[in-house]
């Protein structure tokens, strides 16, 4: 069969949320990647038969935003587009839907990607308020108006913050750094060793800076267009174990190990990602980056969704056939240093494989191949973007070293895991 | 015939079809066999509603016929055209059943007062709806009767407004202004008109929009009118700084006919047509308005059968104040820009100011949020020529200087398709010189814009030697595409409008050193009718951007064009205009002579001056200086000088335009000025060649 070819991709600088791209919706983010790809491949935006991009928070102006992204972007009106939720994996799943959707015989030719606006999702309204200005505006007289208002309480003004509804998971009722805590706590993760891992996302992202600027479009943001920004702001240049040490809990005030410095950060950002299948892309002239081997989903416990990896990874390997041991490239994204750490113990045990009936698709993985440019600790994690983001890392390295396969995971929200194998 | 009647039961239908031209207007023939019609429809009885229509597309009646009106040339011939017409029209307000105009596209002038004297007014959605009163632009009211109706059927300000202002609103506008009934689509359309008709037939609607507070209080007591009168006259007065008397005239008809029978009334606008139709002023403005439809339309010689591919993808170099309101007025038409330039500063600047004409027109309502949205995310900043390969039109504005200009259609010539359009907005320098850069000079073009971009409505072409008929063929498209009015010029340095215009620039600056004052200077030119004086607009264009064409003219033609001393003082002294905040004026909330730049004024020598010497200095150097344009053949046609020097400088249209304004002096007189000037001033008044030719052969520039 025809293999899925990803022919090339980019991204925006990923920034803090609130900082440079406060102004900029999670359309506008993604429109400025999308163009950027189409003209840098010189590609005929007729030639582009679906848009599926990932997103999170579903912006509540731009409701099914891959369709708005792909209007914004100059993207004919005859080509449809839909938008994916996978929640942090939403950026993979929008690739292995174009890759199904291309096997299918459907589309010859994908643009996909991931885009979030941390800045931009909204504060709700308590359903109190809720209910007392719908009885106002249904009210036809002014008693009854009066009778509406006087069920005001001050109280009700306060809002409903959409990140923090995002996060809690709503089955186990846990947000996402409790969920961390739980796997800190089961796998015994010190407080020492996240902070390590964050240090070295922190040192491993300013030192590769000028690398990431390879997959990145320099972004004027709006209103005043003033300085270009052509670097992730997150990574910190002169971050310290001390520095790290001093933080306080953030989950678990008292006994907890999870700190603001060893999770990820919230972030604003999207990466886009031209997928074809490999005989379309022959025939445009394209050589692609690289191709999607194989990927896997898989279903964890809510309240552990950080070990999800650890499962998604060997059923990827196994669809792709190829040994743990022959990834040459690996990005797990780091939502929570405990997590990342409870994965790579995972896949060491042998007890676990057998369990699963993972033998032969576990193992140890080289430090010195994981996450080598920093990870969401440093550069963030704009969730709906993140997923296409690793995978353009991923590429992007493999070619740069000239090496074969790669692999990108993302724990996600709810208690799943992603996974995807890359080749070239 | 241009009307015909059909009966369909007891409906009439009255519908117009001009057999030889594209659009509908009211001739007096036409309006004779209106006539005719109206009388047959009242002798038979059984008719019980008619629906006036027009079977052209996009179009109702365009108006009445300017060449007729031009034609008017004694107050008593112009008393009587607009009786006749007034007469016809009363016929038809008078008929004792249902009237209805069905407007499904232009309705102005004449064709807006036959609809205003049916009983009701129907428009369709169609876009192309358009419905008002312009007279004034020809600098005459209404005749048929519109300053009495209007003001009766949308009330006294608004209706006012319409005239005096000429303001031609859309199909929705005019719904919302009860100008019309309803609006329905116009497909079919027949089955909304009956149901219509049903719908009115058993019982009139008489008073369609109920008046709102303010406008009760206002005009239904004499005090309310004496305010809004009075309101109505000053604000005319300042926005025609009493140039124009039309719109005055009209607030004089309407406000003496408030009340008053329509026979009073119609015979006060007779009165007032006739006054205005046989003035200078409306005679100038009849000239400038055939102009302008002629070079609003304007094709070339050769071009006619030239089709040239359509314009999606563009590319402008340079983000400068040019580069930024080119690419702005590129996408606001619809067309996907890459904007480059050689660092992100720069391009955020660009950015910044097209966002800024974006968000204004939001702000005034002109486009919505969501348009202005996508047409900003149309434009896309870059460091590198990715996206040029791509791109149909590609348009230079960066710095003014030959090297750098070459060095860019070098490398343009290579990066590009071989079909794309290739553009210099250079204001002064060389093209064919830039085009010999390229492997294929032939698809290189000047478009010289002028500044600020979505606001001014020329554009130069600038055609060498070397230009392809299909490059110019597709220019032309481009400039109107994007809504601009063109004029072809050759490539002779300064081209037309920069070498008269900085030719009395420099007059300007020399009256001032020889002790004239600057504001006076400037005044002397507003009261001659430009919208602003010389040393304003220097401001507003900026002194950097003067200097340096006066330069580059001095260099191309001659010691006449080299800058003033005091110019080169105020340019060092870091004065650059609106732009720096100070130039002549200090540019604040409100705007006050520069102290500094007086005593930077070097006064040579020193005389009396008159103002009307003044005035005939600045305006006779650019007669002369377009008379030699014309003897070089910049441009072929002393009308493209007229509404060159009209869009592009503001030179008032009342006049006629530059070489229109000559030709009512006379060539005797100016040729006289001119000598007398070059005896007491020197060479540059040396009436030129072309001038004399027509001294000799007693020639106008108009014949």
């Amino acid at each position: 069969m025809d293999r899925i070819a990803i022919v090339n991709g980019i991204r925006t600088p990923f920034c803090k949320m609130g900082t440079v791209f406060n102004d900029m919706s999670a359309q506008d983010l993604a429109t400025i990647a999308v163009r950027e790809l189409m003209i840098r491949q010189r590609i005929d935006g007729k030639n582009i038969d679906e848009v599926i991009f990932g997103n999170v928070a579903q912006p509540p102006d731009a409701a099914n935003v891959s369709r708005v992204i792909a209007l914004l972007s100059g993207i004919p009106m005859t080509t449809p587009a839909f938008t994916v939720h996978r929640n942090c994996a939403s950026g993979i799943e929008s690739v292995t839907s174009a890759g199904l959707k291309i096997h299918a015989g459907e589309a010859l030719c994908i643009l996909a990607g991931g885009t979030e606006s941390m800045s931009n999702i909204p504060f709700f309204l308590t359903k109190e308020l809720q209910e007392i200005i719908s009885q106002i505006n249904r009210a036809k007289t002014f008693a009854e108006k009066c009778n509406a208002l006087r069920k005001f309480r001050l109280k009700y003004l306060s809002p409903r913050i959409g990140l923090s509804l995002g996060l809690t998971d709503p089955i186990c009722g846990l947000n996402m750094g409790q969920t961390a805590e739980v796997l800190a706590k089961e796998f015994g993760i010190t407080r020492l060793a996240q902070d390590e891992f964050a240090l070295r996302s922190h040192q491993r992202a300013i030192k590769s800076r000028d690398l990431l600027k390879e997959e990145i479009v320099p972004v004027l943001p709006p209103p005043h267009y003033k300085q270009a920004v052509e670097y992730d702001n997150g990574p910190r240049e002169n971050q310290t174990l001390e520095a790290l040490a001093k933080l306080k809990p953030f989950f678990d005030k008292y006994s907890g190990t999870v700190t603001a410095g060893n999770s990820s950060q919230v972030t604003d950002g999207a990466a886009a990602l031209l997928v074809m299948s490999e005989r379309r892309a022959k025939d445009l002239g394209y050589e692609p980056l690289g191709y999607l081997r194989s990927f896997a989903y898989a279903g964890v416990e809510p309240q552990r969704m950080g070990i999800g990896p650890a499962h998604a990874i060997p059923k990827a390997l196994r669809k792709a056939g190829i040994p743990l041991k022959e990834i040459e490239v690996v990005e797990i994204n780091e939502a929570f240093a405990a997590q990342v750490l409870a994965v790579l113990k995972l896949l060491e045990s042998n007890q676990f494989a057998a369990e699963f009936g993972y033998e032969g698709w576990t193992g140890a993985i080289n430090p010195d191949t994981l996450n080598i440019h920093g990870g969401a600790i440093a550069l963030g994690h704009p969730v709906g973007a993140s997923g296409a983001r690793l995978i353009l890392t991923v590429l992007k390295e493999l070619k740069r070293k000239n090496q074969h396969y790669g692999l990108a995971s993302l724990c996600v929200g709810g208690g799943q895991g992603s996974a995807v194998v890359l080749e070239r | 015939m241009s009307i015909s009647f059909r009966q369909q039961n007891n409906i009439g239908f009255i519908e117009f079809d001009h057999p030889q031209a594209k659009v509908n207007i009211l001739s007096a023939e036409v309006l004779q066999q209106f006539d005719a019609i109206v009388e047959e429809i009242k002798r038979k009885s059984e008719i019980k509603a008619v629906f006036i229509l027009s079977k052209k597309k996009d179009i109702f009646i365009a108006g009445a016929d300017i060449k007729e009106i031009e034609g008017i040339n004694e107050k008593e011939e112009g008393v009587l055209k607009a009786q006749a017409g007034q007469n016809i029209f009363n016929q038809l307000e008078d008929l004792n059943i249902l009237t209805i105009a069905v407007i499904d596209g232009v309705a102005l002038g004449g064709g807006c007062e036959l609809a205003l004297a049916c009983r009701y007014r129907i428009a369709t959605f169609n876009e192309k709806v358009r419905i008002g009163l312009p007279e004034v632009n020809l600098g005459i009211i209404p005749g048929f009767g519109g300053t009495y109706r209007m003001p009766r059927l949308l009330g006294l300000e608004k209706g006012l407004r319409m005239i005096a202002t000429g303001k031609v609103i859309s199909g929705p506008e005019a719904l919302k202004a009860g100008l019309v009934d309803r609006l329905y689509p116009a497909q079919g359309l027949e089955e909304h008109l009956l149901n219509f008709l049903e719908e009115v037939s058993p019982k009139p609607v008489t008073r369609r929009k109920p008046k709102k507070f303010k406008q009760k209080f206002l005009e239904d007591n004499p005090i309310g009118r004496l305010v809004l009168f009075k309101e109505f006259r000053r604000s005319v007065l300042e926005s025609t700084k009493g140039f124009y008397p039309a719109p005055l005239k009209a607030v004089e008809v309407v406000e003496a006919s408030v009340g008053k029978s329509r026979e009073f009334a119609l015979e006060l606008e007779r009165k007032g047509f006739s006054e205005l139709v046989t003035t200078k002023v409306s005679k100038n403005l009849v000239k400038v308005f055939y102009l302008s439809e002629k070079y609003k339309k304007l094709t070339w010689p050769g071009t006619e059968n030239l089709t040239a591919k359509p314009l999606n993808r563009a590319a402008v170099l340079g983000a400068g104040v040019m580069g930024g309101g080119i690419a702005q007025l590129l996408s606001f038409q619809g067309m996907s820009v890459r904007l480059k330039d050689i660092n992100y500063e720069a391009i955020g600047k660009g950015l910044k100011a097209a966002r800024k004409i974006f968000d204004q027109a939001v702000h005034k309502r002109k486009t919505s949020a969501s348009f202005s949205r996508i047409r900003m995310a149309q434009i896309s900043p870059a460091l590198d020529y990715s996206g040029f390969p791509e791109a149909d039109v590609v348009i230079e504005a960066v710095v003014e200087n030959m090297d750098i200009k070459k060095k860019v259609f070098a490398e343009l010539g290579k990066v590009t398709s071989p079909q794309a359009l290739l553009c210099t907005n250079t204001s002064a320098l060389s093209v064919t010189q830039m085009a010999q850069a390229t492997q294929n000079p032939s698809r290189v073009i000047g478009l010289h814009f002028f500044n600020p971009v979505h606001r001014m409505p020329l554009i130069e072409i600038v055609k060498t030697d070397l230009t392809s008929l299909e490059t110019l063929a597709a220019a032309l498209q481009l400039v109107k595409r994007l809504g601009k009015t063109p004029i072809v010029v050759k490539d002779g340095c300064g081209f037309l409008v920069n070498r008269v215009l900085l030719g009395y620039i420099n007059e300007a600056g020399r009256l001032l050193e020889e002790g004239a004052g600057l504001t006076q200077i400037d005044k002397l030119v507003t009261d001659f009718g430009l919208p602003m004086g010389p040393f304003l607009l220097t401001d507003e264009v900026g002194i950097d951007v003067g200097i340096k064409v006066l330069h580059i003219l001095a260099d191309g033609l001659g010691e006449r064009f080299k800058p003033v001393e005091t110019f080169e003082k105020i340019y060092k002294a870091g004065f650059l205009g609106k732009k720096s905040g100070k130039g002549f004026y200090v540019h604040g909330k409100s705007r006050s002579l520069n102290p500094k730049v007086m005593s930077m004024v070097t006064v040579h020598h020193r005389r009396a001056w008159n103002s009307q010497e003044a005035i005939d200095r600045m305006i006779l150097l650019m007669v002369n200086e377009a008379a030699l344009c014309l003897q070089e053949k910049i441009v072929e046609d002393p009308g493209a000088v007229d509404i060159g020097m009209i869009m592009g400088m503001g030179f008032p249209p009342f006049r006629g335009g530059l070489l229109r304004y000559a030709d009512s002096l006379g060539i005797e007189m100016v040729i006289d000025r001119l000598r007398a000037f070059e005896k007491n001033f020197g060479p540059r008044f040396q009436p030129c060649p072309f001038l004399l030719k027509m001294q000799e052969r007693q020639e106008k520039f108009f014949s």
